[in-house]
């Protein structure tokens, strides 16, 4: 029930301020300690027991994970063009980055089955390859998307 | 005249499948623990990671193609095509994969622990020789002609996957029903059936 409440809290006020998909997938998977697992949220946690606020983070987290999949790929496209505009590196050096580290491998929910997380690491790459080919013809045009 | 050879062929084959399935040893007690949760992990795993309509509909969804091939380059378009080539490919192969981890629960353990009549095992081996050929078909076909070349087969091999899902189910039901132990929290995606 605290899980409920704690995970509508979370998706009104922190998620609903943060309009793409994709930001909030990144930002869910920020708030996830890389040595424990555990997700932590300072704002839930004055109002909520820890182990809750790490279960209501968790679902949201797999929630964001699950529109992201079934996301098509222009609309991935899209969202990526706009986080990379929001973010405040080039476009160019967003590109490089998130091909060579790829980031996104990390950012998945822990027990994703791996055919699902494969899916969309196969989306990221393909959603920037066509975000770098648009870069290339006219490196203008996405620093307003 | 092929289309005979062809059938008698697959007739001889699954008569086969069925002899052996009926002379398999008597199961033992030993070991079933670890046979359940297998058959459990692999039916999750199914049901929630590889045959959810709305997943299996996104990998091969032709709007993706429409659009990939409607506005970028030749490089981009490769690269989307070979993409999607390689996880038809991990798909089936996982598919196939729980599939078989399936069909060994039902022809080691599941009689130890549900009372299948004759006629339903009959019909459930025939229904994972379907299924496996099916696999096998599909793999040759995303191999040669890639991820959108045989979109009805994929349709047919989930149906038939869902069906032995519903009876692996109910043969595993007793271990939620009475346990609750191995039974998943978070309400699945429906498979496609």
């Amino acid at each position: 029930m605290d899980v409920q409440r704690a995970s509508d809290d979370l998706r009104r006020r922190t998620l609903g301020g943060i309009p793409r998909i994709l930001d909030r997938f990144i930002y869910l998977a920020s708030t996830r300690d890389y040595n424990t697992g555990l997700y932590y949220h300072d704002g839930l946690a004055s109002q909520f027991p820890a182990d809750v606020v790490c279960e209501a983070l968790a679902n949201c987290h797999r929630e964001v994970f699950h529109q992201l999949i079934a996301a098509p790929v222009e609309d991935l496209v899209s969202q990526m063009e706009g986080y990379m505009a929001s973010s405040q590196s080039r476009p160019q050096d967003f590109v490089a980055v998130w091909k060579g580290l790829e980031p996104y491998r990390v950012a998945v929910p822990i027990e994703t089955d791996p055919f699902s997380a494969e899916f969309l690491f196969s989306n990221f790459k393909v959603a920037l390859a066509i975000v770098e080919e648009r870069l290339e013809k006219s490196p203008q045009s996405l620093r307003g998307a | 005249m092929i289309q005979l050879i062809l059938f008698v062929g697959l007739g001889a084959g699954l008569l086969i499948l069925i002899y052996f399935f009926a002379l398999s040893p008597e199961p033992r007690a030993e070991g079933g623990a670890q046979a359940l949760v297998e058959a459990r992990h692999a039916l999750n795993s199914l049901q929630t990671g590889l045959l959810p309509s709305d997943l299996v509909e996104r990998v091969f969804a032709e709007d993706d193609l429409h659009f990939v091939v409607s506005t970028t380059g030749a490089t981009v378009r490769e690269l989307f095509l070979r993409e999607r080539k390689r996880i038809a490919l991990f798909w089936v192969a996982q598919v196939r994969k729980e599939v078989l981890s399936l069909k060994q629960f039902h022809s080691g353990q599941s009689r130890l622990y549900a009372r299948l009549d004759v006629r339903t095992e009959i019909a459930l081996a025939l229904s994972f020789a379907r299924l496996l050929i099916l696999c096998r078909v599909l793999q040759a076909t995303f191999y040669v002609g890639g991820a959108y070349a045989a979109p009805r087969v994929v349709g047919i091999a989930i149906t038939a996957a869902g069906r032995v899902c519903t009876v692996s189910e109910d043969s595993l039901a007793f271990l939620t029903t009475r346990t609750g132990v191995l039974h998943h929290n978070a309400p699945g995606p429906r498979v496609a059936v």
